[in-house]
């Protein structure tokens, strides 16, 4: 039997999506979708599942979808995913769920993240809720930090009747969702309506907080019973060389903070600036360096650069992502590596120097490792440069509890529950890895969960 | 959370002074703190210097400067800002220095002098010095609004001599410290005046302290945008300031980043008069 090729998605023209920042996938209407989970084998062992960090039952709700039962699809993965409107964006499903569907070997997966995301918005076009009333248990948990770790872990917790309360230092909720992803991939109104649900099922969400700062730790240690700490990994890492104060260099997060959380790209009815020249440079080749070319071609960008001191099939973004990028005119610079940045007399930067490249064996994550190949350095003219090399985890907090251990990288040191050398204090996310997914920070926060309430009912 | 304003008044025809709602600001201030301000929901989130506070109130001094100084400076008692977040910053410690000096030249520096003179003298062995300089007559703030009655010694100085001693902050600096031993200095204002000011004690052997502004998004330490190099090191002067040690900053790298934005605030500015110019 022949197989059947995935039903494409219908999406925004390149040349029309590079002026706006309105959603690039325009998404499976309920006939696509459908058709999709038709072609669902349905198998006895649905290794799929295997694949999905917090073991969702794609099988199941992809049957129902093929029965047209969406609500019950809907219900059923709200199960184990607070946030199925998200994931089902910016989850990397090649590597994950779909990267083990048995018909990934024919090069036609289910398309499970699309599915999902299809279920989620419908049953946000239907204000459709799973109403939970949980039974109060006089339990107070805080939560630190508004990322997807937090958000999970507040849903868990909630609903076994925990009061819940999140401190988020920014004055929005939902930390990288909210500040780092564009809306372009993540539409501000899926991440509104999905931290609603946090509201609705009676989370108390406390914005402006800066634990640590103008939330005393102390306070925090004897108001509550248990405290998760999910303060994610948002301090920049910069590449320390030459010309790095140069005006028109950006770390990835200021520039992704300035257009999504702070809407530069509506200004000036929007009040914060950003400036994007015409020829920039972004160095790294992760879902933050796609984001930020992306958005610097929506800025009016006229020629983008990715800067990688690998090859695109080495690269940690999404093959979505790059793909997108590649039609969106972003030009993939590969196997060069920035020595230094140079600027004219009144400190703006001109120009990048760069190294090129050669794999020489492989390095501890097994990708062979690049080396600079002495003498070939050369210039390349821009205007902005955008540092996305990764970044580390946020050290305000960490700076102002000195008894919380850490590793020397800045991670949170945890045991195999979750909990910090501090008695009732636990940790997960970004803040121990130093850099993730969205939905290992879920499922992070998922253990942690299942940690705090055994903690609490000791 | 209602920021409502209750009170506004003029220091002098550029800066006025707010008394803002923000109890859990107030509660946790200490001299050297900052705000955050967001006037509008769809507004930039500005860094000000808290001058006190008192009760659940915190009081600022803003200069008219730009798009969103300005649009404030249309607000009245009673209006609520959006949102107000702090305290900010991690101030230098408040101890025994013995002869300090706190000296200013500018809106951020004087609310800075102060907040810092007021809790320097209260310390036991600390000789507190401010110096206040203005450029001329007109621009001296009210005396209440001058760390005149917080200081053991208060210098006024306007650039013309029109009132007080003549000269800037800096040359008042100078003579003291010719004339005597001066132990500590802090220091905020204009930042390339900051830059002569920290080279001046420098050359006197006298440690300074001064406020390196920048400019700023978030305000946590996530973005890197206020990042200053204090001896070759990369800091934060949002998280790690935004006092530093005046010996040690890279000024030229300061000031000139400090301009990154100047286009875009015209742009802005330009927009906001023309709405304002649509509205009269
Ligand atoms: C630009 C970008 C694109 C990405 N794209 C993808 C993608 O496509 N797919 C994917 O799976 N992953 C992606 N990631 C990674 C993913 O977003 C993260 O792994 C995930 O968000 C981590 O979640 P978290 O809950 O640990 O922390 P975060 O989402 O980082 O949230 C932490 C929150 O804590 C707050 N906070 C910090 N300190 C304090 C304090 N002291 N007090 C109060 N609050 C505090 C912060 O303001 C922040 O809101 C991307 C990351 C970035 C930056
Ligand atoms: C720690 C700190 C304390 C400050 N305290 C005071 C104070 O007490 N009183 C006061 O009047 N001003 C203070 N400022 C400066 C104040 O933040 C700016 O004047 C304000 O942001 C200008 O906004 P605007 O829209 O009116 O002008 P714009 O036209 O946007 O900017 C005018 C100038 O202000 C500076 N600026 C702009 N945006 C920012 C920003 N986000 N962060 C920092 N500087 C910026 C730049 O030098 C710019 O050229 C302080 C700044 C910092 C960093
Ligand atoms: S959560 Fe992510 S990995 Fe799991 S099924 Fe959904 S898209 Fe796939
Ligand atoms: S592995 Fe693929 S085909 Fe099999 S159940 Fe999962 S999604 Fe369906
Ligand atoms: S303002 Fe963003 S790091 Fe300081």
């Amino acid at each position: 039997m022949a197989i059947q090729e995935r039903i494409p998605m219908r999406e925004q023209d390149p040349e029309v999506r590079i002026t706006n920042f309105l959603s690039v996938p325009l998404g499976y209407s309920a006939e696509e979708a459908v058709a999709e989970a038709k072609r669902c084998l349905q198998c006895k062992v649905p290794l799929c599942e295997t694949g999905c960090p917090v073991r969702m039952d794609i099988k199941d709700i992809i049957n129902l979808i093929a029965d047209e039962k969406f609500e019950e699809a809907f219900l059923l993965s709200k199960k184990d995913n607070a946030v199925p409107a998200m994931t089902g964006r910016v989850c990397p499903q090649e590597d994950q769920c779909e990267g083990k569907c048995v018909l990934d070997k024919t090069g036609q997966p289910i398309n499970i993240g699309k599915l999902f995301a299809f279920v989620a918005d419908w049953a946000r076009d239907n204000e459709l809720m799973d109403e939970t009333t949980p039974q109060e248990n006089g339990k107070k948990v805080a939560i630190v930090g508004s990322g997807p770790a937090s958000i999970t872990c507040a849903v868990d917790l909630r609903k076994l009747g925990c009061h819940v309360t999140i401190f988020e230092a920014l004055h929005m909720a939902g930390g990288v969702l909210q500040y780092g992803i564009p809306a372009f991939r993540l539409p501000r109104d899926v991440v509104d309506y999905e931290l609603s649900y946090l509201e609705k099922i009676g989370v108390d969400i406390q914005l402006n907080q800066v634990v640590g700062q103008n939330v005393d730790f102390e306070e925090l240690k004897k108001d509550y019973d248990a405290i998760y700490l999910a303060t994610g990994a948002g301090a920049p890492r910069f590449l320390n060389c030459e010309g790095e104060k140069l005006k028109g260099v950006y770390s990835a997060n200021e520039f992704l903070i300035r257009v999504n959380l702070m809407k530069a790209y509506k200004f000036p009815s929007w009040d914060t600036p950003i400036f994007c020249g015409n020829k920039v440079g972004v160095i790294g080749c992760g879902n933050v360096a796609m984001d930020s070319a992306r958005c610097a071609k929506r800025l009016g960008a006229k020629e983008v650069y990715i800067l990688y001191r690998r090859t695109k099939q080495c690269a940690p973004a999404r093959a979505e992502e790059i793909h997108h990028a590649e039609e969106e005119g972003i030009i993939f610079k590969e196997m060069i590596s920035p020595c230094r940045m140079l600027g004219n007399e009144d400190g703006w930067v001109t120009g990048i120097e760069m190294v090129k490249t050669e794999f020489k064996g492989t390095d501890k994550s097994g990708r062979p490792r690049p080396v600079n190949i002495e003498g070939s350095e050369f210039i390349m003219e821009v205007d902005t440069i955008i540092n996305a090399l990764g970044t580390t985890p946020n050290r305000l907090f960490l700076s102002n509890v000195p008894e919380l251990e850490t590793h020397s990288w800045g991670g949170i040191k945890v045991d195999d529950n979750f909990m910090t050398n501090i008695p009732g204090v636990f940790a997960g996310g970004d803040a121990l890895s130093g850099g993730s997914t969205v939905i290992e920070a879920m499922g992070n926060g998922r253990d942690a969960a299942e940690s705090i309430n055994k903690y609490l009912n000791k | 959370m209602k920021h409502t304003i209750t009170r506004k008044e003029d220091l002098n025809a550029a800066d006025y002074v707010i008394d803002v709602i923000a109890p859990k600001v107030a509660k946790k201030f200490r001299p050297g703190n900052f705000a955050v301000l967001i006037t509008r929901s769809n507004g930039e989130r500005i860094p000000m210097s808290i001058e006190k506070a008192e009760g659940d109130k915190i009081t600022m001094y803003i200069k008219r400067l730009g798009k969103t100084s300005r649009e404030l400076d249309t607000w009245n008692v009673g209006d609520a800002l959006y949102k107000v977040i702090g305290p900010m910053g991690t101030p230098p410690p408040l101890k025994k220095y013995g002869t300090v000096v706190f000296a200013s030249d500018l809106v951020c520096g004087h609310a800075e002098n102060n907040a810092m003179c007021r809790e320097l003298k209260k310390i036991e062995g600390n000789h507190v010095i401010s110096i206040q300089s203005f450029p001329t007559k007109e621009d001296v703030y009210p005396e209440k609004e001058r760390a005149k009655k917080d200081a053991d010694e208060y210098i006024l100085a306007t650039g013309d001599g029109s009132v007080g001693r003549k000269g800037h902050m800096i040359d008042v600096l100078q003579e003291l410290l010719e004339e005597r031993k001066i132990d500590m200095v802090f220091a905020g204002g204009d930042i390339p005046a900051l830059q002569k000011l920290s080279e001046l004690t420098k050359k006197y052997n006298v440690p300074v302290m001064t406020t390196v502004r920048q400019i700023m998004v978030d305000a946590t330490g996530m973005c890197g945008s206020c990042r200053v190099f204090i001896d070759g090191e990369q800091k934060l002067a949002c998280i790690d300031g935004p006092m530093f040690d005046g010996h040690k900053v890279d000024w030229e790298a300061a000031i000139s980043r400090l301009a990154m934005f100047k286009g875009k605030e015209a742009e802005a500015m330009e927009c906001y008069n023309e709405k304002m110019k649509a509205v009269v």
